[in-house]
């Protein structure tokens, strides 16, 4: 075999820059199967009564958070179509700003879009809750929600919001949605402490880490896989967002990445027979 | 067709100068990575007077003066940027140091350590019943589960008489670790490919509007 | 500072640790309600002095940005910007509200779309850098890349739509061996957690209230 050369970063990137730019520019539009644990979620919403109030909360960083966005984005129309209710906790100082783009996302603010949802009686987004830890904040605002928060984002005390006069504990709470990295700490006080039942559109690199406490808690607790499970969630709501056009990447750079690391094991051969001779 | 959006130019021109590190570093990278930097600044700082009117309102109201005293510690806070006063930030740091401890303490005793460890035995049962994927994959949980938690915890490899044997339990215990790591890595992928198709779509559709 | 004073600083610091901690754990573990009040109210406070600390990085960058701008440092005009922007931008969304559209917007199109496009950077460098560092030298790597290449090859649509029995492999390699060895890490994080919560109250780890230290 003939000493293969080396290629340089810039043609990989090259190749993957048009890898990118196919589906971009032509979308591919192609199919994927459904998972079991997408269904058994988009069926637990559908399952929940008119007028139960979920809570959509956590702490985590908006880029990374945007992978959990198509599938909380489609469980957003979900919910509103529904007539359940929503409020947004949270955790870290990014947060806030992804729960508004979600709900803006999801055109479901009646003044806004002419959706279903009215601020103040069918959804409300605090602000930024800190503390010591995500755990001793949910704690506290578990155990006791209106004494932990006294206004909502707008300045508005939660005292005057209708939404916020049904709920005061985790009692009035149905289920936790948790788009964020964060889920770990819900896992520990939501769900271990206070027995709520909590879902996780999770990123691929944080199923990893959180897989194991759905095995610990069964039944308790539910995550989708990154963008595959969101594009599933979409499926299910009948959206195409996001989700769809990662599918549509992800179709082409799947080829490139693999293609790329056997290019380099051959390389790398024809280096040792070359030596070898 | 192109995008009259102020905003969007403004994205396009960010996101660009941001692409521009391929070439090397160079200005319009910096003005970039100075312009993130002032974004993330200014946000927390705007996030923190909301925090301060929230945390506080109850004392704004007078419905519980007692919050002064956080108020006083809170404030003490900020001297840890000045070495010569950060000692008196102390007392404040101890209150969120113990909080956060007695916290730690209690949760991951409860869910990282009971939690798991009893559903590893819980794995146990399914190896005699169920499907054949599902007694395997239980084996394979309950052994990787098990030699994963030699290898991290006799890292200072004990020697004697079972030293040949546990040797080979921490052997497979290293592998049961880059098992891990192939399928993440792997899984991962979709993330980084789902991050920059957001990043080229606010350029290619949003800004140009080529689709 | 004298040294009584210093003693005092340390040991009160040590003593407001162990109450908190046993403050925390009171209150779970025991039902009485003067325990969970005084736990719930030093949650409390934990959240409002946590507050603070979102402008220790103000602080922090205007002390070295202005002295680089006033001392004409390396990069002292990228400060400068950096300062004006900062300065400019705090009023602007205090005034605004972060709940407002403008704010959003904002937002979105500087700090959010730079962040997102520094992390989709990430996809050019984690394919090139495959091709350098995925190569099978002995059985180990032999192990990594093959269990990564199937699994990019088990999520992607064009092989599990045909053949779904891939995406239920998929499944059953991230439940299975991955979940098992992630458990391990959960498990041994744990421990190594609550030794370290320990050593917090019993006074060893002089780390975590740095500012008491300086015997």
């Amino acid at each position: 075999m003939a000493k293969m050369p080396e290629l340089k970063s810039e043609h990989i990137w090259i190749v993957v820059t048009i890898a990118f730019l196919i589906p971009m520019l032509r979308p591919l539009n192609t199919p994927f199967p459904m998972s079991d644990v997408t269904l058994e979620i988009y069926k637990i919403v559908e399952s929940l009564p008119e007028g139960s109030i979920v809570v959509m909360g956590g702490g985590g960083v908006f880029a990374f958070d945007i992978e959990s966005s198509p599938g909380m984005i489609s469980c957003i129309k979900q919910m509103a179509r529904k007539g359940i209710k929503l409020i947004a906790v949270p955790l870290w100082s990014e947060t806030p700003q992804f729960h508004k783009y979600v709900i803006d996302a999801a055109r479901v603010d009646k003044d806004k879009y002419g959706g279903p949802w009215k601020y103040g009686e069918d959804y409300v987004l605090l602000p930024y809750i800190p503390g010591p830890s995500d755990e001793v904040v949910l704690d506290s605002f578990l155990r006791d929600i209106h004494k932990t928060v006294s206004i909502d984002l707008a300045g508005t005390p939660i005292d005057q919001l209708p939404l916020m006069q049904k709920v005061h504990s985790y009692k009035d709470i149905s289920l936790w949605f948790c788009p964020h990295w964060g889920f770990v700490p819900v896992i520990r006080i939501v769900v271990a402490k206070y027995n709520i039942t909590s879902i996780s559109f999770a990123q691929s690199a944080a199923y990893a880490f959180f897989s194991p406490y759905m095995y610990s808690y069964p039944g308790k607790v539910y995550m989708t896989n990154g963008y595959i499970g969101g594009a599933q969630y979409e499926k299910l709501a009948g959206d195409k967002g996001l989700g769809h056009m990662v599918i549509d990447s992800y179709t082409t750079l799947s080829i490139v990445t693999v293609a790329v690391i056997i290019l380099g094991n051959i390389t790398m051969l024809s280096r040792m027979r070359e030596e070898e001779k | 067709m192109i995008s009259t959006n102020p905003w969007i130019w403004l994205s396009a021109f960010l996101s660009l100068a941001c692409f521009s590190l391929f070439l090397g570093d160079n200005k319009a990278f910096r003005w970039a990575e100075t312009t993130y930097t002032a974004s993330v600044i200014g946000h927390s700082t705007v996030t923190g007077l909301l925090v301060m009117r929230d945390r506080f309102y109850p004392l704004y109201t007078g419905a519980k003066p007692i919050l002064i005293i956080p108020l006083i510690l809170g404030i003490t806070v900020l001297l840890v940027v000045w070495r010569k006063y950060a000692w008196i930030s102390s007392i404040a740091l101890a209150v969120l140091v113990g909080v956060g401890t007695g916290m730690s303490l209690r949760t991951l005793t409860s869910s990282d350590i009971i939690a798991n460890t009893r559903a590893v035995v819980g794995e146990a049962t399914k190896i005699i019943r169920g499907p054949l994927t599902t007694q395997v994959g239980s084996i394979i949980n309950i052994i990787f589960t098990i030699s994963a938690l030699f290898y991290f915890l006799f890292t200072l490899f004990p020697r004697g008489t079972l030293s040949k044997p546990l040797n080979y339990l921490r052997t497979l215990g290293k592998y049961a670790l880059i098992t891990y790591m192939g399928i993440s890595v792997g899984n991962t992928i979709q993330q980084w490919v789902g991050t920059a198709t957001s990043a080229l779509y606010r350029l290619i559709v949003l800004w140009l509007g080529l689709r | 500072m004298s040294r009584t004073v210093t003693y005092i600083r340390i040991y009160l610091a040590r003593i407001i640790v162990i109450v908190g901690c046993l403050s925390i754990l009171a209150g779970y573990f025991l039902t009485s309600p003067e325990t969970a009040g005084l736990s719930s109210e030093l949650q409390l406070w934990s959240s409002a002095i946590s507050g603070f600390t979102l402008f220790i990085g103000l602080i922090t960058i205007f002390a070295r940005y202005i002295r680089s701008v006033m001392n004409r440092e390396q990069n002292w005009p990228f400060h400068l910007y950096c300062l004006i922007v900062i300065i400019l931008w705090v009023p602007f969304g205090f005034l605004q509200g972060i709940y407002s559209d403008i704010y959003q917007t904002l937002y979105l199109s500087t700090k959010i779309t730079l962040h997102i496009t520094i992390i989709g950077m990430m996809g050019w460098f984690v394919v090139s850098a495959m091709y350098r560092t995925f190569r099978v030298r002995s059985f180990r790597t032999a192990v990594l890349a093959i269990l990564a290449i199937a699994m990019i090859f088990f999520n992607a649509p064009y092989l599990t739509t045909p053949y779904p029995v891939f995406g239920d492999v998929s499944y059953w390699l991230l439940n299975n061996p991955q979940m098992s060895a992630s458990r391990a890490m959960v498990i041994c994080g744990g421990i190594g957690g609550v030794i370290l919560g320990i050593r917090i109250l019993l006074g060893l780890e002089r780390g975590a209230l740095r500012m008491t230290g300086g015997e």
